[in-house]
């Protein structure tokens, strides 16, 4: 019997031993997949350093802006890379950052003037001259893979270096938002200043990862990257210090603890850490989660404090976005039947404790916004559409004229098929509204589902049949970039997969010939309150999707370790408060050490 | 020694106070139909007592803790749980037992089929089962799930895809435990005597083997139940209906222990443990009831 | 011998080839492209939305070669089968396939290894102590909390845990694999905090399939107490660990061990869930997001070392089986 049991045991040895040998081949054809630094790193302590907790999703060692699509601005990149100028929100003001000013030098708004400050530099000592913006904005120009690169060829006809630090832009057609919308980072968007020299040698500027040795002109330096977190090091040097334009920062290192996941999952463990003052700040949270964080830990803020809706607006109000060009929903009146089924009212009651979050806009209701919201020629455009109207008998005869009629299941239906109104959205974000919304269309007689599946995104952009839960990113001084997204030029080709914010597939010439209109004048402009208020009856008239709930950053700020976070007390630059937008190195800079 | 096993055919007259004396003395057997017979109950006349419409958001107040009226609580999307449990409960003994069944089904006969003729059939039915088991079936069933059309996902088509891999388990169990099974005396007794297959295999092997049938069968209700979960937490399952696994994710995914909603998710695993407990004993009851060698003679 | 050796690494290759071919296209099935859904990833998340998305994902599939017919790319990846490299992730360029295994592969193999060796041998002791007539009462009803706790999937075991311990008792980690600013290095310190990190999600995976174990192997001890060997050991007066040991656990283990192959395969997917809730960063959570993005060259590389290194395991219990019942042969 000893024999036999020795037989057991060296078989089992021999299994594991096998059942490791792909594991040794795939480790033998690897390289190292980890930043880690030459040096153990000092040990600055918990006092000096700022724990944000994220989802981190970008390849290891990516930090290259133009890298795509592998680069993210959002996990802890965006305190690398800086541009010409901030934007704070809360202050409306222009923070002038690597240019000391910019300045439109035609009325028409066809050329543009950029000064540079002198005092700018890269982290590896070079200064930061026009060459670098020239090189930026020709690589914008002539790589179809960056981002403003449309943008560039619509507008801008040539980029000329005056001298060191002058930098001129001419452009082809007027272009009044160009400063705003591409050179000024404000939220998720802007375009950061990248060094001419740091792409000295490299053939695909898109395939180059960066790694730790990029320059860049932001106050971190990535020093370490692995699977479980990325750790950042204030950089001494940092020139915004000599420059006057900030103190030295209390906040020494930077650690993004990695959830895994997606974005949104194991939000209670991430709320319990946040309370166990494991990290000082995290992703956004639904409603009631802040609320119970800010009961469980006195120390944690939020940016209105412990009042509901404890954040403050983002630029992504969601819709109900659907195909209007083909399938049952290019019928405007089930479009309208669609919005006519939700009741604003109740979500606000359940998803927000009353705070009034539901809308009935495409665009963020920041103050310019509001202003236009306001004026008497929208007001009487919400008196004529009631675009928040709650009414299911209202649904009932629109349907009917449609030509569906109630079948068995008590579901609308025309020619033995059901209004197939299978919400696609995404689990993270979605849990807490979509289940409502869907119950909300059952209720009404749509043939709702929830789709939270890998298909979603997939759905939208072939305009499968079903309705699509997504923002629009885009306006925040003014609607014109939000009622943009529904030019004919963002249309498609049917049948043709389309891109984010293209959904609706809508194509309308009078529509179009409103909005270039507005495209090239500015929003103060007499004219421009008026063409905006015919685009938005537009929208409203033709029911292009239906917007359900403005977007709310619910974000802790722990305050046991660090104070200073910007808040509706305490704007601070005027920037928000979200670590993973552009603007976060002026939020970690300004931070101060608790204890 | 005696050469059949199977277990005395109750008498027809009479049957029922000889069966619970025997329940008094097979505590597991016992305690395991209790549970069961009342989780069926419940689920049965509750569908009486609420209405199955207050299963879905919007029916009642949200958030409220368990109280007379809402005995079980409500959620946070306005269910009335006392509700979604009775019509969850229900749905989710019918993926079990509609998955697990035909992957039961499917395996012992398959397994039978194997062990027992041999040859070229054992050698292919052995060799699509060595095949399937090594790819890991979740992500079969989620790429299906996936690809299929929102609204077929429903209840039925969860059985049904979760059933479809399922299978080989019971077949790889079933047919081991025949191959030994034909090597003992009593078969080969059988055998010489001139029994048909048939009869072997229904008379002599069959009886044996009821405990790892239903071993078996529980094991795959667990498999079906833990599919049907799993598919839940990826948001592959039809969402709307309360399907015990999705009531409990959607708790986690709105952070319900955090915030104090503790009914919302414990009450769905309580549901939960209590079906697949029950089941479990009555698995080690049938143990007992088909091995007589064993039956304990207090 | 030699020719049995031959012909069952013949089958293992048979076996890699279907599992290969059935992989291959499954994905397949689905129409979500990986690159447009990192690119979703990124307008959902930072912002980024390049005017002519469709431009771009026709480019990329033109450098993947996902614009060639199918065949072709399934001969392509065929050939990239007996390499083990998979080339670039799609969903997470400019990240490799062999990349992305490597830097998740220790997390997981560890978390896996352990928690089922451990439930596998918990497991089966509880149930064949369960069986055995002779045993003390108590040590018999040992077993059954485990066959009740069966009825939790592991993710639920998960988040109880973590809410009953991680969030009450506050002395044990919530997630990740170390501690926060920590950086991995061979010190006692770092050692013992990795293993704190490691203790709720193996929990998990351990409470919940221990139960299994114990039943199945309940069962099988009943049956075989009335076997005629282990009535025959017992009248010759054989000390009961001895036939405990030797008779009764020896034979009632044969169906468990084909039994723990297929468990290594449940275990692997409740291993991709648990450790996402506890934000692990092993091999299932790039998996998880693999499969959200169709990221396939990632799906089929992660799948198939799966696979492999589970039929490997499979067919080496196929040479076992006859060593531990003599009375089959693989003949």
């Amino acid at each position: 019997m000893a024999n036999f049991n020795f037989k057991i045991v060296a078989a089992a040895i021999v299994g594991v031993a096998i059942s490791f040998t792909p594991s040794a081949a795939f480790a033998q054809t690897t390289a190292a997949v980890e930043i880690t630094p030459d040096t153990p790193l000092e040990d600055v302590g918990r006092e000096n350093t700022l724990v944000l907790g994220w989802s981190v999703s970008s390849p290891v060692g990516v930090t290259n802006p133009w890298a795509v699509p592998g680069y993210s601005s959002s996990e802890g990149n965006s305190l690398m890379w800086e541009g010409l100028m901030f934007y704070g929100i809360f202050t409306d003001q222009d923070i002038p950052w690597l240019a000391e000013s910019i300045e439109y030098t035609s009325d028409d708004y066809t050329s543009l003037r950029i000064k540079l400050n002198p005092m700018a530099k890269w982290s590896d000592g070079v200064q930061v001259t026009s060459k670098d913006v020239v090189f930026t904005m020709e690589g914008q120009m002539n790589n179809d893979l960056l981002r403003f690169n449309k943008t560039f060829n619509t507008f801008v006809d040539s980029v000329i270096a005056v001298d060191d630090l002058t930098v001129d832009v001419n452009f082809k057609v007027p272009a009044p938002r160009f400063k705003f919308d591409v050179l000024t980072l404000k939220f998720d968007t802007g375009m950061p200043i990248v060094p001419a020299h740091g792409f000295d040698g490299i053939d695909n500027v898109n395939e180059y990862a960066g790694g730790v040795d990029l320059p860049h002109t932001g106050p971190y330096d990535l020093v370490a990257w692995n699977q479980n977190q990325k750790i950042y090091n204030l950089r001494e040097s940092w020139w915004a210090i000599e420059a006057g334009l900030s103190e030295v920062p209390d906040v020494k290192r930077v650690v993004i603890a990695n959830l895994g996941g997606t974005i949104g999952q194991n939000m209670d463990t991430v709320a319990q850490r946040l309370v166990n003052n494991e990290m000082d700040s995290a992703l956004d949270m639904r409603q009631d989660l802040i609320a119970s964080i800010l009961e469980k830990n006195p120390n944690i803020t939020t940016h209105s404090g412990s009042e509901a809706p404890y954040g403050y607006l983002d630029w992504w109000p969601n819709a109900l976005w659907m195909n209007t060009e083909e399938g049952q929903f290019a019928d405007v009146r089930v479009r309208r039947a669609v919005s006519l089924a939700i009741n604003r009212e109740q979500l606000n009651d359940i998803l927000f404790d009353g705070a009034e979050i539901a809308t009935i806009v495409p665009f963020p209701l920041f103050p310019g916004l509001q202003k236009f919201m306001d004026t008497d020629g929208v007001q009487a455009l919400i008196a004529k559409y009631e675009p928040g109207k709650y009414d299911l008998d209202e649904v009932a005869s629109l349907m009917s004229e449609a030509g569906y009629t109630k079948n068995g299941d008590d579901l609308w239906e025309m020619d033995g098929e059901t209004v197939d109104s299978t919400i696609n959205g995404f689990e993270g974000i979605h849990s807490d509204s979509v289940p409502i919304l869907v119950e909300m269309l059952r209720r009404a007689g749509f043939d709702a589902s929830t789709n939270f599946g890998t298909d979603a995104f997939q759905n939208m952009a072939d305009g499968a049949p079903g309705l699509y839960m997504f923002g629009h990113g885009a306006s925040l001084k003014d609607p014109f970039a939000t009622l943009d997204f529904f030019n004919s030029r963002n249309a498609g080709t049917a049948g043709e997969p389309v891109g984010a914010y293209q959904f609706a597939r809508y194509s309308n010439p009078e529509y179009d010939e409103i909005l270039n209109a507005m495209s090239v004048i500015p929003s103060d402009d007499p004219a421009f309150e008026g063409l905006a208020t015919q685009a938005l009856e537009i929208y409203w008239r033709d029911q292009i999707n239906v917007p359900v709930i403005q977007w709310v950053h619910r974000i802790a700020y722990n305050q046991t370790y660090w104070t200073n976070w910007p808040t509706a007390e305490n704007v601070g630059v005027g920037v928000n408060g979200a670590f993973w937008h552009k603007t976060s190195p002026l939020v970690v800079t300004n931070l101060k050490a608790a204890q | 020694m005696t050469i059949s096993t199977a277990p005395h055919k109750p008498q027809k007259t009479g049957w029922l106070f000889p069966f619970l004396r025997y329940l008094g003395r097979n505590k597991s057997l016992g305690i395991g139909l209790v549970i069961l017979l009342i989780l069926v109950a419940f689920t049965l006349f509750g569908q009486f007592f609420v209405d199955p419409k207050d299963a879905y958001p919007l029916s009642v107040p949200s958030k409220r803790p368990p109280s007379w009226e809402y005995p079980f609580g409500t959620d946070f999307y306005g269910r009335d749980l006392m509700a979604a449990m009775v019509v969850g409960m229900w749905q989710t003994a019918f993926i079990g037992v509609v998955a697990g069944g035909i992957g039961t089904f499917i395996g012992v006969v398959l397994g039978f089929v194997s062990a027992y003729f041999g040859g070229w059939v054992d050698a292919s039915i052995r060799t699509v089962c060595q095949i399937l088991t090594p790819i890991p079936v979740m992500l079969i069933q989620v790429v299906v799930a996936g690809s299929l059309d929102k609204r077929s996902v429903t209840i039925f088509t969860m059985a049904l895809i979760v059933v479809m891999l399922a299978w080989m388990g019971p077949t790889l169990v079933i047919r081991s435990q025949v191959l030994t099974m034909k090597e003992r005396q009593f078969v080969s007794v059988a055998k010489l005597s001139g029994v048909s297959d048939m009869g072997i295999i229904f008379k002599e092997i069959l009886p044996n083997l009821l405990p790892f049938v239903a071993a078996a069968f529980v094991g795959q209700i667990f498999l079906a139940v833990f599919a049907a979960f799993y598919l839940a937490v990826l948001g592959l399952g039809p969402l709307r209906e309360p399907l015990l696994g999705n009531i409990i994710w959607l708790a986690q995914s709105q952070g319900a222990f955090f915030n104090g909603w503790w009914w919302w998710p414990i009450i769905p695993s309580l549901g939960m443990i209590l079906i697949l407990g029950s089941l479990a004993l009555i698995n080690m009851g049938l143990d007992e009831l088909s091995n007589p060698r064993i039956r304990r003679s207090e | 011998m030699i020719s049995l050796i031959l012909r069952r690494l013949g089958f293992l290759m048979l076996i890699i080839w279907s599992a290969s071919t059935i992989i291959f296209f499954i994905p397949r099935l689905s129409s979500v492209n990986p690159v447009r859904e990192r690119f979703a990833e990124l307008s959902r998340l930072t912002g980024y939305a390049p005017d002519d998305l469709e431009k771009i994902v026709q480019s990329f599939n033109k450098q993947f070669g996902l614009d060639l017919p199918l065949w072709q790319q399934y001969i392509d990846y065929l050939g990239n089968v007996i390499t083990l490299d998979f080339g670039y992730s799609l969903n997470r360029y400019p990240t490799t396939v062999v990349e992305l295994i490597a830097q998740s592969l220790p997390w997981t193999i560890g978390l896996i290894l352990f928690a089922t060796i451990l439930s596998f041998i918990i497991g089966n002791l509880l149930g064949a102590v369960a069986a055995w007539p002779r045993a003390p009462r108590w040590l018999r009803n040992t077993a059954l909390p485990f066959v009740l706790l069966m009825g939790v999937p592991p993710v639920l075991v998960g988040v109880l845990l973590l809410f009953f311990v991680g969030f009450q008792l506050k002395f044990l980690p919530l997630g990740g694999a170390y501690s926060i600013g920590l950086l991995p290095e061979m010190s006692w310190s770092f050692a013992l905090d990795l293993l704190r990190h490691q203790i709720l999600p193996a929990l998990s995976l351990v409470l919940g399939s221990i139960g299994g174990w114990v039943l199945t192997m309940r069962g099988m001890g009943i049956t075989i107490q009335g076997e005629d060997y282990v009535n025959f050991a017992e009248h010759k007066g054989l000390s009961g660990h001895r036939i405990f040991f030797d008779y009764y656990l020896r034979n009632a283990m044969l169906p468990q061990v084909t039994a723990f192959g297929l468990a290594l395969g449940t275990v692997v997917t409740s291993a991709i869930i648990v450790e996402g809730l506890f934000a692990l960063p092993g091999v299932g959570t790039v998996l998880i997001n693999a499969i959200r993005a169709n990221d396939f060259p990632v799906i089929y590389g992660i799948v198939l070392f799966i696979t492999i290194s589970i039929a490997v395991i499979m067919t080496l219990l196929e040479f076992l089986y006859p060593l531990l019942d003599p009375r089959i042969n693989n003949e």
